[in-house]
């Protein structure tokens, strides 16, 4: 029989943790349960389901800052108004993520801590600056979420620690994107995934760009940001020039490998491609221009099909 | 055409619907039977290895396990084409996946720790993945205990007419090379084996197999059992696909383990050993070369095929027989040569999947003709109508044609598309139209000493007819079909009708469920059967009636004369008369169906099939010409089903077989690396789910076959055949380039995007000009 | 450790080990062996049932968080004293079940997806059931049927 812990709260977690060296966090189990099943993870190891701790749950507005707890799950994240609007890259990553009962089940702390180099919630959560809250014994730690994971299935949490919410704030005149390549249409890791944030001065075409972010998942161990993109784009709208630009910076920052959701080549590529529609879409909503809902998920304007569906 | 039919043509729900919307049909999983043990394969790690010695004494210590077999403890004898094949592999591994050794134990957790306790050194090998370099002088040895040159397990060779004739009259040559992908059936019921001896010795099986009495045999040959005293049972089959067609090593290591644990055991395969250790669909590299005059009427077509086996012969060492029927039939094609290689290299290895070697060859084909169309100013689909195949023609291998409706096909998908109008007119969208069409065997096949099946019909005394057929219901419709037809033959309502087909004890004997054969096959023997029974029973009725039983006929279970309203008679009490007397007798018969077909020849020329299955799409794609992604928009098919018995079947036998096929043109692949798959399992293997599947819009045409039953013709493998090929020619609508290869991913299009890639095209303006000017 | 849960309306109470699985504890322990597996990792949906009002792929789902959930399998999709619904007699009737094995873990999908109020629309049906694997239907005769509920249904 398996040892299994179900805390009540997050201090009671840590101290479960404390106490049983080599005990795994469970939450959504979405991951786990498929590695303990295939030995890549101990079958043994006692689990410690955080799912029954009220602090890490939920999706919460407090004015334009944005918290979500560690066991958040997918479809709530997905279905979350505000943040279909104010945060379109976070729904959009949450939308493609699995299928409708696997986002049921996954949580925003599971996809964050398993660190696959192309988790579906990083890039968003990485172009909106998220914080992330690790409580362990010594207590409280802040993190960025960017750098939170270090490499392919490690991240910084020692060992007893765990995440317990991440926060970011969405202010007026930003807005983002999500957009990824995969094979298939859906149930697909991503080969290629893009996030791009943009605040502008104002409404409108003409609206310059202040601060803007894109971050690369699935083309390097970790997801990461495209460095050098201020002097880019910032004090004027993204052009076509300016969006190639950021193609190319975006193509640079990719350390890709070749395996059987892409070349290293075509990510690259690709790579540089999503950047400037995600830029373009992210300045859109930025701007007030964008009226579309979520993206398609190529970013590319869509036909109807020849029954009438939407593609 | 008649169609004044009580049930053949109608909407019929299929008759295990409601049991499986319900939950409630029990598949071989599902099972509980007393004592059961569950058993388990230890498979090889490596591509390519010597046995030097397996140790299983530290499993065999482990309370709970019941049996741990390996070649050293079991006999066993080869199995597969050219016997290159056994159960437990005992002096060298040829592909990872292998079976090595297996055991039974009393839990699933037990057999898995026995697995781990077996140790088995091996020696490394040099191993080879890709067929070309299999055939290298120099290459390693795959079978090395088999008299054959250069890894070739077998050759297909046919030609017919002056080659070099047709050449130098040909306007137009296209050439190139198509490959395809290893792919998978991929049924989501995994493979299941249920094997027990009785007290007295008897053998009962319960496998969703589909070539029942050939796994039969093949149990007894290899294991050196009785074949009298084997039962095999079939219980619902959760998909098949070809994937379940025939025997495999597990099968029999399953019956070997009930041998020696004295119990029954379950082997049920795990998803990631459904991708590695049961059979896939073979890769084939086709160089092609069609020619063509120029008026369009096709000269000649060339095809020098390599077929990577894997490494041991199954049934997809015989996919060349279908491929080669494409390359000399498809269209009147006249002068052709086709030389194939089967190349055994160390990897999973070849089966029967749905469509058997066609969609690989009209992956080529039909490209060709496309490229060819664009090289002579026509449009594709007046070549195709052109050179199309019509009732009557005797095709270069002996392929008579008899039903046809290949050009209505083409006309129907042409003027529902709105291709004229469409292709060609939406490269700025990045769009595209693209066809294919087909033919196959759609009246059995001939690959056997018979392609026969029987047939039993009794009615008891309430009036319930049961069909006892040979065949087997898959999912793909086929028991509500043959229902049908007997309902119909006997004037009886559906409801009366039951069909059993699942037990060898009782079934007469079928060469089984492949080829699109059994609506043709099956039908033909249930409609015979039903017909001798409806004799007999109006035989008795006459008596009652009065009336000389020619007179009188029989619908909705009513039998009655003609013009005599009054003279009417249940047909349930025409039974019950004959029974309920002394002298009684009740109603049974039955009836064995061989198409009056022929083996293929040496020269591989014979009529294979009573009747040929033709069918047409039309598919739309949007290419995202930066990333590489293609969305397929729409499907429009239009397939020549002879007669459909029950059109919704026919239907979803043509919309699931396209989306199979859409899987294949765009994302369905078992990549290799170092002779294993990285990643056996449904995430990344690519089948479509219903976001990728397109709207489909089915169009059945019926030609009313002489032979068929009602007229039908063979549909279930049909609906696969075409996608890689339209998808591929609407891509090269879309945006210019020719997939050379599928799975068509988005960095392979992306780069032939930036290449330019296209077939070399050798167009003779001289020759052009000299027919034009005529 | 023990659970106790509600299945098909059904109080159950079991010992189980945590860690097992939900699919585990409905076919091996409760014998509710409509509920099939296909993969083992989420990815064919075939397992499906409701937790709490929402679909889960139970072949994933400790049942050690589940303690005091709600269950419904496929057997008890129709509700008490009833063979089949609205949408299984519409899966019946379409067409839309051949093979049948990713059928009752479709059906169950489904349910709850017009239990959530989905669009009624091809695109949004087929969106919500991306993660149910059919390898036979080629997923036109599923979508059907599932578009005549949730249309019937609005009424």
């Amino acid at each position: 029989m398996t040892s299994y812990y179900r805390p009540g709260s997050a201090s009671e977690a840590v101290a479960i943790l404390a106490a049983n060296p080599g005990a795994m966090v469970i939450a959504g189990g979405t991951d786990l349960v498929i590695d303990r099943r295939l030995g890549r993870a101990d079958p043994r190891a006692p689990l410690v389901d955080v799912t029954g701790i009220n602090e890490l749950r939920g999706v919460r507005w407090d004015g334009d800052e944005l918290h979500l707890g560690a066991t958040a799950t997918i479809s709530a994240i997905e279905s979350d108004p505000a943040v279909i609007v104010r945060t379109s890259a976070l729904a959009e990553a949450a939308r493609v993520l699995g299928s409708v009962q696997i986002r049921n089940m996954a949580t925003l702390g599971g996809n964050l801590c398993t660190a696959s180099p192309a988790a579906e919630m990083v890039p968003p959560l990485m172009v909106h600056d998220a914080v992330a809250a690790i409580r362990g014994p010594a207590g409280e730690r802040r993190q960025a979420v960017a750098d939170v994971v270090t490499g392919p299935r490690t991240t910084i949490l020692a060992s007893g620690e765990i995440l317990t919410n991440v926060r970011l704030r969405a202010p007026a005149l930003s807005g983002s994107c999500y957009l990824r390549q995969t094979v298939r249409w859906a149930m697909d890791l991503a080969g290629v995934g893009v996030a791009a944030w943009v605040l502008t001065d104002g409404t409108g075409r003409e609206a310059a760009v202040q601060e803007a972010r894109v971050a690369l998942g699935a083309v390097a161990p970790t997801a990461v940001l495209v460095p050098g993109l201020e002097s880019l784009l910032a004090g004027a709208p993204p052009t076509t020039e300016r969006l190639g630009a950021v193609s190319a910076a975006a193509s640079a920052a990719c350390e890709p490998i070749s395996d059987t959701r892409g070349t290293a080549e075509h990510r690259r590529h690709v790579a540089g491609v999503l950047a400037a529609r995600a830029l373009s879409i992210a300045h859109a909503r930025a701007a007030g221009l964008w009226s579309g809902g979520l993206a398609p998920v190529n970013g590319r304007a869509s036909a109807v099909t020849s029954s009438g569906e939407r593609a | 055409m008649r169609s004044d039919y009580a049930v053949v043509g109608k909407r019929i729900p299929k008759l295990d619907a409601p049991d499986k919307v319900t939950g409630r049909t029990v598949y071989a999983d599902d099972l509980k039977l007393s004592g059961l043990l569950t058993a388990a394969i230890k498979r090889s790690p490596h591509p390519h290895a010597r046995i030097l010695s397996v140790d299983v004494s530290a499993a065999e210590a482990l309370p709970g396990v019941y049996a741990v077999i390996h070649a050293g403890n079991v006999t066993q004898r080869p199995f597969g084409f050219g016997h290159d094949n056994t159960p437990l592999k005992d002096r060298v591994v040829r592909c990872v996946g292998d079976e090595v050794a297996a055991v039974a134990a009393v839990d699933a957790a037990t057999a898995q720790r026995a697995l781990d306790l077996i140790s088995v050194d091996y020696e490394l090998l040099p191993a080879v993945d890709d067929p070309f370099e299999a055939l290298q002088p120099g290459a390693p040895r795959i079978h090395d205990e088999l008299d054959i040159e250069g890894n070739v397990s077998m050759e297909w060779n046919f030609q017919t007419g002056d080659l070099a004739e047709a050449e130098r009259r040909s306007a137009v040559i296209v050439s190139g090379s198509y490959s395809s992908p290893q792919a998978a059936p991929a049924p989501i019921e995994t493979h299941v084996v249920i094997a027990g001896f009785d007290a007295d010795g008897a053998l009962e099986v319960i496998s969703p197999v589909h070539m029942v009495f050939m796994y039969r045999k093949e149990l007894a040959d290899c294991l050196g059992l009785d074949w009298r005293r084997i039962t095999v049972r079939q219980p619902p089959v959760g998909g098949s696909f070809g994937g379940k067609i025939d025997i495999d090593a597990h099968d029999f290591i399953a019956v070997m383990l009930a041998r020696a644990a004295r119990r029954p055991v379950k082997l049920a395969m795990s998803r990631e050993e459904e991708f590695t250790g049961t059979r896939t669909r073979q890769p084939i590299h086709f160089q092609l070369r069609t020619g063509a005059a120029a008026d369009g009427t096709l000269l000649f077509r060339h095809a020098e095929v390599v077929s990577d086996n894997g490494a041991y012969n199954a049934w997809g060492s015989h996919a060349l027989l279908v491929a080669m029927n494409t390359v000399t039939s498809m269209y009147r094609v006249g002068t052709s040569r086709l030389n194939a290689k089967v190349v055994y290299t160390n990897k999973n290895y070849g089966g029967s999947v749905r469509g058997f070697g066609n969609p690989q060859a009209t992956f080529a084909v039909e490209q060709q003709m496309e490229e060819l169309a664009d090289a002579l100013g026509m449009d594709p689909m007046d070549l195709r109508l052109k050179n199309a195949n019509r009732p009557g023609d005797v095709t270069p291998q002996g392929l008579e044609i008899t039903s046809c409706g290949l050009s209505e096909c083409l006309e129907t998908v042409r003027r529902k598309s709105s291709w004229d109008q469409r292709r060609g007119r939406m490269r700025r969208q990045h769009r595209g139209l693209g066809a294919a069409a087909y033919v196959h065997v759609g009246g059995g096949a001939r690959i056997y000493g018979s392609d026969g099946c029987g047939a039993m019909t009794k009615i008891d005394d309430s009036g319930r007819v049961a069909l006892i057929s040979g065949s087997s219901e898959l999912g793909q419709g086929s028991e509500t079909a043959l229902a049908m037809i007997v309902a119909e033959t006997l004037g009886v309502p559906l409801e009366a009708v039951s069909v059993s087909h699942d037990d060898t004890d009782v079934k007469p004997w079928d060469v089984g469920v492949h080829a699109s054969r059994t609506t043709f096959v099956a039908g033909n023997a249930a409609r015979m059967a039903a017909a001798k029974a409806r004799d007999e029973l109006l035989k008795g009725a006459a008596e009652v009636l009065d009336r000389p039983a020619r007179s009188l006929t029989i619908r909705d279970g009513v039998i009655s004369v003609p013009g005599e309203p009054t003279a009417t008679l249940r047909y349930e009490k025409a039974v019950r008369r004959r029974l309920l007397r002394e002298g009684s007798s009740i109603i049974m018969t039955s009836a064995f169906y061989d198409p009056p077909t022929q083996r293929q020849d040496e020269n591989y020329v014979g009529n294979i099939s009573a009747s040929y299955g033709f069918g047409a799409h039309v598919v739309e794609v949007e290419v995202d010409p930066d990333t590489g992604m293609v969305r397929v928009l729409g499907l429009w098919a239009a397939h020549d089903v002879g007669r459909a018995i029950n059109p919704m079947s026919c239907e979803g036998q043509i919309e699931g077989g396209a989306v199979m096929g859409v899987g294949l043109a765009l994302s369905e692949e078992l990549p290799v690396e170092d002779g294993r798959f990285p990643a056996p399992n449904l995430h990344d293997y690519g089948m479509p789910t219903a976001m990728d599947a397109p709207p489909i819009d089915v169009t059945l045409i019926e030609t009313a076959d002489e032979l068929g039953p009602f007229g039908a013709k063979g549909i279930g493998e049909g609906g696969i055949i075409l996608p890689p090929a339209a998808i591929a020619n609407a891509v090269a609508d879309a945006v210019g380039v020719r997939p050379r290869s599928y799975p068509i991913r988005p960095w392979k299009l992306r780069r032939w995007i930036e290449t330019g890639e296209r077939s070399h095209v050798d167009k003779r303006p001289q020759l052009v000009r000299d027919v034009n000017a005529r | 450790m023990r659970i106790s849960i509600t299945v098909n309306g059904d109080p159950v109470a079991q010992p189980v080990d945590p860690s097992d699985t939900l699919l585990s504890v409905l076919r091996e322990r409760l014998h509710l062996i409509g509920t099939k597996w296909g993969c083992l990792t989420g990815d064919c949906g075939a397992c499906t049932v409701i937790v709490d009002d929402r679909s889960v792929v139970s072949c994933l789902q400790t049942v050690g968080q589940i303690d005091g959930a709600d269950i419904t399998t496929i057997e008890g999709i129709a509700g008490r004293g009833r063979m089949m619904n609205d949408l299984q007699e519409a899966f019946v009737t379409h067409g839309a079940a051949q093979c049948g094995f990713c059928t009752p873990g479709m059906v169950v999908a489904a349910e709850q997806l017009l239990r959530d109020g989905v669009e009624p629309n091809g695109a949004a049906i087929r969106e919500g059931l991306a993660g149910n694997l059919c390898r036979c239907t080629g997923y036109s005769k599923i979508i059907d049927a599932v578009l005549s509920v949730a249309l019937a249904r609005m009424e």
